[in-house]
């Protein structure tokens, strides 16, 4: 439970609203036993697909009737229904759905159940190379993203709905360029700059930008310590941009020179300084970025280079023996 | 510690824990019944860290565990008739494992309940709706590890999908991609500690967000920018016991704000000061400040989450350090 506030009630108050509460209980746990006397007889019918409907709109936190739902659909329903049915009954779901999410938006069976209907979108309105038999499925996940940037709108910092973000971006039959992924977290960023959620997304959404040369990444460096500043100045109390600023500082260096001495080396096959500089560097990366870097690949090319080493400057083997021994 | 704040109230968060089972004529305990295991599990751990753990009928508990056991699936449910999911089966082994009730487990069947829901990504689902979360793969590591059956496990897999969670701030997310939160990093920690990996763990880095999750009034967060709140404390300081840096946070301030969240009347620990009181906070409250050394309680693994002594029998004690038990 959480931010619910303790208000002391007296004996009687208390003792009235049990008996208030009396008549519901009794609903509930009626309605509760009907569903899960149907679930063990494996009742798929209509009426028991309008009992769990029933059942969730009151406790929609009930994993045990979002799973009995799903094996209503599937198993009863689906194989009885044209596609164009299915397609409605999984727009009932993602408006039952909604509906709880307003209310309990960090409720994970509910969003497991919304991915699902997405999931389960059967291919039309088009058939047989007329039309777009991937219409209904673009339809229902563009809306899909529409509606968690409501989500999104609503909590900023709901990480259900970031997660849930991040699958709709990656599900979406028709991608959207990165590019407005990072415009995106740029506006929540700039609503609010205290969003560490909005940092998060965007160290993501620029890394993949940079890795694959879509973005400049020296131009937009620049542009990103522009925007580090600008927040550290507006409220130097707030650790959001500190974090961020030190990812965006980063191993840029170590990077950028690790970069021109491979490439020295591709033309010096055997410069010894440049493997040895190359170990010493890529094991700054490994010991002081951790976080940022691939680990096994760095430690894999270290070994590689002091096996190298040891052939063009066999008189230090001992020490790239030990190098390579206790301090990769 | 302020005046105004009272000493840890044993007795009465002992009855009151009591007392969750006997509110059967309540709208709210019928609601809450998905929860039910894993609510079991909350109080006993509580009433051990209490050193009261006979406050509870021992054999009424066992068979409600063995009643919520689901022979279609080979794992639990949180309730009789609510469907397995991984997060009750984890919480009924840690209860039969507590209450030296093992005997009573078809453990090859629950193993192989387990292992179905790793993915081939090595992340774990949590039913086989394929729900996915670093939770669950902590999940299946502490299982089969209580289990003495982790030689079943694909390690490498595992790991390399954790390892695939962890950011630029050292933190770890529910996901590839996903933001850091203190729950997440628990139970990622913990899962590569119980695999004896914590190589794939930047410590300095993940040391220094988790020691900014305390905020100036004592209590920690979660993430960046966010509220206060008593569970927390457990996650960042079972977090910082694996690294053993327990000492980056004030201590005294924590123990003050935790217990401060106390229900001075009717027992129990909230989120945060004034709020409604839960066993779910209760548990966490009591867990972090056994890890704080706070004066006649006993010890808690911060790895499993459940009585160190018992741990320590079973063999499976790992590394961490808490802090040293206050005498006052
Ligand atoms: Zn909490």
């Amino acid at each position: 439970m959480h931010g619910v506030r303790r208000a002391r009630q007296t004996q009687e108050a208390l003792e009235a609203k049990r008996l208030k509460d009396q008549s519901k209980l009794r609903d509930y746990l009626a309605l509760s036993d009907d569903v899960l006397a149907r679930k063990k007889q494996k009742d798929w019918s209509r009426e028991a697909l309008r009992a769990t409907t029933q059942l969730l709109q009151v406790n929609p936190e009930f994993y045990t009737i979002w799973n009995y739902r799903r094996h209503i659909l599937v198993n009863g329903i689906f194989p009885e229904s044209t596609p164009e049915q299915i397609q409605d009954l999984l727009k009932d779901d993602l408006s039952l759905t909604m509906a709880a999410l307003k209310i309990h938006p960090k409720v994970y069976w509910i969003w497991t159940h919304r991915g699902w209907c997405l999931n389960n979108v059967p291919s039309g309105p088009g058939v047989d190379g007329e039309g777009d038999p991937r219409g209904w499925e673009k339809e229902l996940w563009n809306q899909e993203l529409f509606v968690v940037e409501k989500l999104l709108d609503a909590d900023p910092r709901n990480f259900h709905a970031w997660s849930y973000r991040r699958v709709v971006l990656a599900s979406l039959p028709v991608s959207k360029p990165e590019t407005s992924e990072l415009a995106y977290t740029t506006r929540k960023i700039e609503s609010n700059f205290s969003n560490f959620s909005a940092w998060h997304q965007r160290s993501k959404v620029l890394s993949s930008l940079w890795s694959t040369g879509r973005l400049d990444q020296t131009k937009s460096k620049e542009e990103e310590f522009d925007l580090v500043q600008n927040a550290m100045y507006t409220d130097p109390r707030d650790q959001s941009v500190w974090i961020y600023h030190r990812w965006l500082i980063g191993s840029e260096i170590l990077d950028r020179e690790i970069a021109v001495i491979q490439s020295l080396l591709e033309e010096e096959t055997h410069s010894k300084w440049c493997m040895e500089s190359l170990v010493h560097y890529k094991r700054l990366l490994l010991h002081n970025h951790a976080a940022l870097v691939d680990k096994s690949a760095l430690t894999r090319d270290c070994i590689h280079l002091l096996e190298q080493l040891r052939k063009v400057d066999p008189g230090r083997r001992a020490r790239y023996d030990e190098i390579e021994i206790t301090r990769l | 510690m302020s005046h105004e704040t009272n000493p840890l109230l044993i007795p009465l968060h002992v009855s009151y824990i009591q007392n969750l089972g006997k509110n059967k004529n309540d709208l709210i305990y019928h609601l809450t019944a998905h929860l039910r295991m894993n609510a079991i599990y909350w109080g006993l751990t509580a009433l051990c860290t209490m050193n009261h753990r006979e406050a509870l009928d021992r054999d009424e508990m066992i068979d409600y565990v063995m009643s919520c056991w689901d022979e279609e699936t080979g794992g639990f449910g949180a309730h009789p008739d609510h469907d397995a999911h991984i997060l009750s089966t984890l919480s009924a082994i840690q209860i039969l494992v507590t209450q030296d009730a093992i005997g009573r487990l078809d453990i090859d069947r629950v193993v192989k309940f387990i292992l179905s829901l790793q993915q081939p990504s090595g992340v774990f689902a949590g039913d086989s709706f394929g729900e996915i979360d670093t939770r669950f793969s902590y999940i299946a590591v502490n299982a089969l590890s209580l289990l003495g059956r982790l030689g079943d496990l694909d390690v490498e897999k595992t790991v390399s999908y954790i390892a695939q969670c962890r950011n630029f701030d050292g933190g770890f997310g529910s996901r590839i991609g996903a933001e850091s939160h203190a729950g997440q990093v628990f139970v990622c920690c913990a899962a590569l500690t119980i695999l004896d990996r914590l190589d794939e763990i930047d410590t300095p880095t993940l040391s220094w967000w988790l020691a900014e999750r305390q905020l100036p009034n004592g209590g920690l967060n979660g993430r960046p920018e966010k509220l206060e709140d008593v569970c927390y404390s457990f996650w960042v300081l079972a977090s910082l016991s694996m690294l053993k840096k327990v000492h980056y946070i004030d201590s005294d301030k924590l123990i003050s704000f935790i217990l401060s969240a106390q229900d001075p009347e009717g027992g129990g620990i909230a989120d945060r000061p004034g709020d409604m009181p839960d066993v779910f906070h209760t548990h966490f409250g009591i867990a972090g400040l056994s890890l704080l050394g706070y004066p006649g309680l006993v010890d808690i693994d911060p790895v499993y989450c459940m009585p160190a002594a018992l741990i320590e029998t079973l063999g499976l004690r790992k590394g961490w350090q808490s802090l040293e038990r206050r005498m006052r």
